[in-house]
């Protein structure tokens, strides 16, 4: 009885626990959802521009865009701080570990204590961080010191879905030209895309990072409230072989009584 | 006074998002001003102070950290890493 009663007591304050995980992720989701849809916005925006660049044979020289002959991946990789989220990280690592040979950046505390590398929160990545990422990795592309980048990162589906993917930012595919660009860049497409990739680079760190962020969320309370409902559960079953067994304590107290006093 | 509709987006969300009369930045190759009826066409931005006039004559100022701005017919977006509002 007393194993019993110490064994409902562990899967309540388990409960308690999934219980406040739960809220507090609850209580983040709709923050993550519309910092999410602002990064897809502004990525979406930009791709739309560097779309109409990419299609003019001017820029089909730019060093953006030229096909290289080797395959050095640098590989953005960007996890949760933190764990209890289901299978949130583990799909993310899973898929990471089919691209051995890629250099990883890992953002996320979870991804950083993988891959090394300073602890850099996923939470808290700012447009700031990203731009300074970018302009490092673009220039380092420029230069060669890599011929493909990639970003790995989870996509929403839904509240109840969410899954690995990894997104190929650079090098740029050239679109095929829809014909009439009525657009006028200044001062040239060439210059134009230049400048404007390490911007597009940002825009597409931040939308993942935002994403990955809103699914974690997402997986962290579905995680929790089938933990809560599992805790519930075994709480339940506990407390009736408890009641069952003290039942059966107090009458066997009983029999003995009656028997002492016929006796 | 003509107005054209405006958006200031940054990965965060929009800065700005509304009518304006004119918006005075830095271009590539030097100042501009983007009135309504502009011609359609795409600039890289300079980092630094840019302007902005409302319809009901106020001015906003505001610092941005590059990025591209794009003019068309119907409307005018300017897309940047990050904004400060003066």
């Amino acid at each position: 009885m007393k194993n019993l009663r110490s064994r409902i007591r562990s899967a309540n304050s388990t409960l308690q626990l999934t219980k406040a995980m739960g809220l507090v992720a609850s209580s983040k989701i709709r923050r993550a959802l519309t910092a999410m849809t602002n990064g897809r916005e502004y990525a979406a925006a930009f791709e739309e521009a560097i779309r109409l660049l990419t299609a003019s044979p001017d820029c089909a020289r730019s060093p953006y865009m030229m096909p290289r002959e080797t395959d050095r991946t640098r590989l953005i990789v960007i996890a949760g701080d933190r764990g209890m989220a289901g299978g949130y990280n583990a799909n993310l690592f899973r898929l990471a570990a089919t691209f051995p040979d890629a250099q990883k950046l890992p953002i996320g505390k979870r991804a950083c204590d993988r891959f090394g590398g300073e602890l850099i929160s996923s939470e808290h990545f700012s447009a700031a961080d990203a731009s300074e990422w970018a302009k490092k990795l673009c220039e380092d592309f420029v230069k060669g010191e890599y011929d493909r980048l990639g970003i790995l990162h989870t996509r929403y589906v839904s509240m109840m879905t969410q899954e690995p993917v990894v997104s190929w930012i650079l090098p740029l595919t050239a679109e095929k030209s829809s014909g009439s660009t009525a657009v006028l860049f200044e001062p040239g497409e060439r210059e134009v895309l230049d400048t404007a990739v390490p911007s597009y680079v940002t825009g597409q760190i931040m939308a993942a990072v935002r994403e990955s962020f809103a699914c974690e969320v997402a997986a962290r309370r579905t995680a929790m409230d089938a933990a809560g409902k599992n805790a519930q559960q075994m709480i339940d079953e506990l407390q009736l072989a408890y009641n069952r067994a003290r039942q059966g304590a107090i009458t066997q107290e009983i029999t003995e009584i009656v028997a002492g006093g016929n006796a | 006074m003509h107005t054209f509709p405006l958006t200031v987006s940054t990965p965060d969300g929009h800065a700005f998002q509304g009518d304006a009369i004119q918006l005075d930045l830095r271009g590539i190759e030097g100042d501009l001003a983007v009135l309504a009826g502009h011609t359609p066409f795409i600039t890289p931005v300079q980092p630094g102070k840019f302007h902005l006039f409302l319809p009901d004559d106020t001015m906003k100022t505001g610092r941005l950290s590059g990025g591209l701005l794009t003019v068309n017919t119907d409307a005018v977006t300017l897309l940047t890493d990050t904004v400060e509002w003066e």
